[in-house]
């Protein structure tokens, strides 16, 4: 029982390890370094959620950050300062005004806000398949820009909020996408989700073996929007600052990729597309900036936006020649879990 | 009991069924047989909550179930298989039962156990970690069936399961069907052109052509029918 168990939890301890470690190196490495593991683990987090639905359900989602960005201005205006507050958000109501809760109250509060709208916008949603999903999850994100880039004494429209609390570090981040991690793991095993993989595979024969594919969607959905939202207010506390067009279109395409690269259909696929695609950016950063070619004096530099033209083009080779992603779909360890199960029958 | 009654089908102003009444009972095989385009598979989606009818409606023991979806009905003993089979083929087979059993509500676990004990019944225990896209024919069709018994169906309606099969697998299946029947105490609707295992186990035999009933009864009364003679035989068996 325990033995099997320990094969079936495999997957995840491994992904755990795995984000423990590069934590470990990134706090030896220097501060720059340390920043952008930090914000590849803020980026786990989202991809997972967007993972949660998407790889189990195989709907298109474009909508996740959207509730990064509910997320992080929900934790915003409940854990600002009054002082800043104030100064960037003068109309904002009096009981919002005065409210500050400690930081860490922000990702919990913002992941519970955004379940909230999930279920009251995925009602109708979920009942969509196909591109016409796809169509309304990606009205959905460009709602949420338009809404929070426009309500200006809310969230200070196109206007930067500055002074938010910075809490976020590295072992802050590695803590939430352990728990992201663990809560996508935990619901991949959930007979919820195996219905709903079924539904992913063949929603008509889904539909005959009595399985309700619209709530399964919904209970998903909400689950993914609740984890991006946590992420997105981990991604406005690490910044400490919040602009809406940090939740447009580049971090949906960035994020997408991720689980696409990674392969959407299991959980080490969005763990690694995103550890993955995060060292792929930062290289190409880097050769965007110029990197010195030691001793010759000449400096390796491409045109700006190339790294954007590789991302695209990665993107679209993969769906080419390996539409599952880097992991075939399938799960770190996972075949541990499968013997075992072998072993058992005999 | 199963009932459809004077159901009526179209497709943008084509009529696929006109007036058709079928009567499945407990623990009954009844065969449903006629030419492609007869409209017996628009009439299994009808009774399944796949096509909503336009005309007439369908009753399960005595209440309407018209309009009701198919998740519903199947989770309530109505179950089907489709022609194509239609597998989760990422998932493996196991899970592929375990899908119909979660959706009545048992937990991974016991769900893991039946479904075991489910293609035990099947002969294919051996096969459950294979994911559905690694199976031959036969056996997918046996998982399709598989799926279809995690739900305990009160009437099971098989699309066409002997298609593809050779004489010697017709055979078997036409076992397994009888024995499904017996062990699970379902009534069973069977679409099938294969007219030896409609003969064989169906204890009545529905004939359908240019979707109207043609011809009711047992398979000797069938086979005596004339009309039905005529659009098998042609006129000259007349």
């Amino acid at each position: 029982m325990m033995r099997d168990l320990i094969l079936r939890a495999a997957p995840l301890l491994a992904l755990v390890a795995l984000i423990v470690a590069i934590s470990l190196l990134a706090g030896m490495a220097d501060t720059v370094t340390t920043r952008r593991v930090i914000l590849c683990l803020v980026n786990v987090v989202c991809v997972v959620g967007l993972y949660i639905f998407m790889g189990n359900s195989g709907v298109l989602n474009f909508s996740s950050v959207g509730f990064m960005a509910i997320g992080a201005y929900v934790a915003a205006l409940l854990t600002m300062p009054a002082g800043p507050k104030g100064m960037f958000l003068p109309d904002l109501p009096v009981w919002l005004a005065a409210t500050e809760l400690p930081a860490l109250a922000g990702p919990f509060l913002g992941a519970l806000f955004c379940a909230i709208v999930a279920l009251a916008v995925g009602l109708p949603i979920m009942r969509l398949s196909g591109i016409a999903a796809a169509i309304a999850t990606f009205s959905l994100m460009f709602i949420c820009y338009i809404v929070l880039g426009n309500w200006t004494s809310m969230t200070g429209g196109q206007i930067s909020l500055m002074g938010l609390k910075s809490y976020v570090g590295l072992w802050t981040a590695c803590a939430f996408a352990v728990g992201a991690v663990a809560v996508a793991f935990a619901y991949q095993e959930t007979r919820w989700a195996l219905a709903l993989r079924a539904s992913r595979e063949d929603a008509v024969a889904a539909r005959a073996s009595g399985i309700r594919v619209a709530r399964l969607r919904l209970g998903a959905f909400v689950l993914g929007a609740a984890v991006c939202g946590a992420g997105g207010a981990l991604y406005g506390h690490f910044q400490g600052t919040l602009r809406v067009e940090s939740f447009y279109l580049d971090p949906t395409f960035l994020l997408v990729t991720m689980l696409v690269v990674g392969g959407m259909r299991s959980l080490t696929g969005a763990v690694v597309g995103c550890l993955a695609i995060s060292l792929l950016t930062e290289v190409l950063r880097l050769v965007e900036v110029g990197i010195p070619l030691p001793g010759t004096g000449a400096v390796v530099m491409v045109a700006p936006g190339f790294g954007d033209v590789v991302l695209a083009a990665l993107m679209l080779l993969i769906l080419l020649f390996r539409p599952n992603g880097i992991t075939g779909g399938r799960e770190i360890l996972g075949n541990l879990a499968g013997s075992g199960h072998r072993h058992d029958q005999v | 009991m199963l009932t459809a009654q004077a159901v009526s089908v179209h497709f943008a102003g084509v009529r696929a069924i006109e007036d058709v009444s079928v009567a499945l009972a407990p623990r009954e095989i009844l065969g449903l047989v006629g030419p492609n385009g007869a409209g017996k598979t628009t009439m299994v989606n009808v009774l399944s909550g796949f096509q909503a009818p336009h005309a007439g409606g369908v009753t399960l023991n005595g209440t309407a179930v018209t309009g009701r979806s198919s998740d519903w009905l199947a989770r309530h003993g109505v179950v089907r298989t489709f022609q194509a089979v239609r597998l989760f083929r990422k998932l493996t087979v196991s899970e592929n039962v375990e899908a119909s059993l979660v959706s009545v509500g048992s937990g991974r676990g016991a769900a893991r156990r039946k479904a075991m004990e489910i293609l035990s019944y099947l002969g294919i225990s051996h096969r459950a970690h294979l994911q559905g896209d690694a199976l031959n024919y036969g056996d997918e069709r046996r998982v399709g069936i598989a799926r279809a018994l995690a739900l305990n169906p009160a009437f099971l309606l098989l699309d066409e399961p002997a298609a593809g099969m050779n004489v010697a697998e017709a055979e078997a299946l036409a076992d397994l069907i009888r024995r499904i029947r017996d062990d699970f105490g379902c009534g069973i609707l069977l679409i099938e052109h294969n007219m030896a295992l409609i003969t064989r186990i169906c204890e009545r035999m529905q004939v359908m052509a240019s979707g109207r009933t043609i011809a009711v009864g047992t398979p000797a009364e069938v086979f005596e029918n004339p009309v039905f003679r005529s659009a098998y035989l042609g006129t000259g068996a007349l």
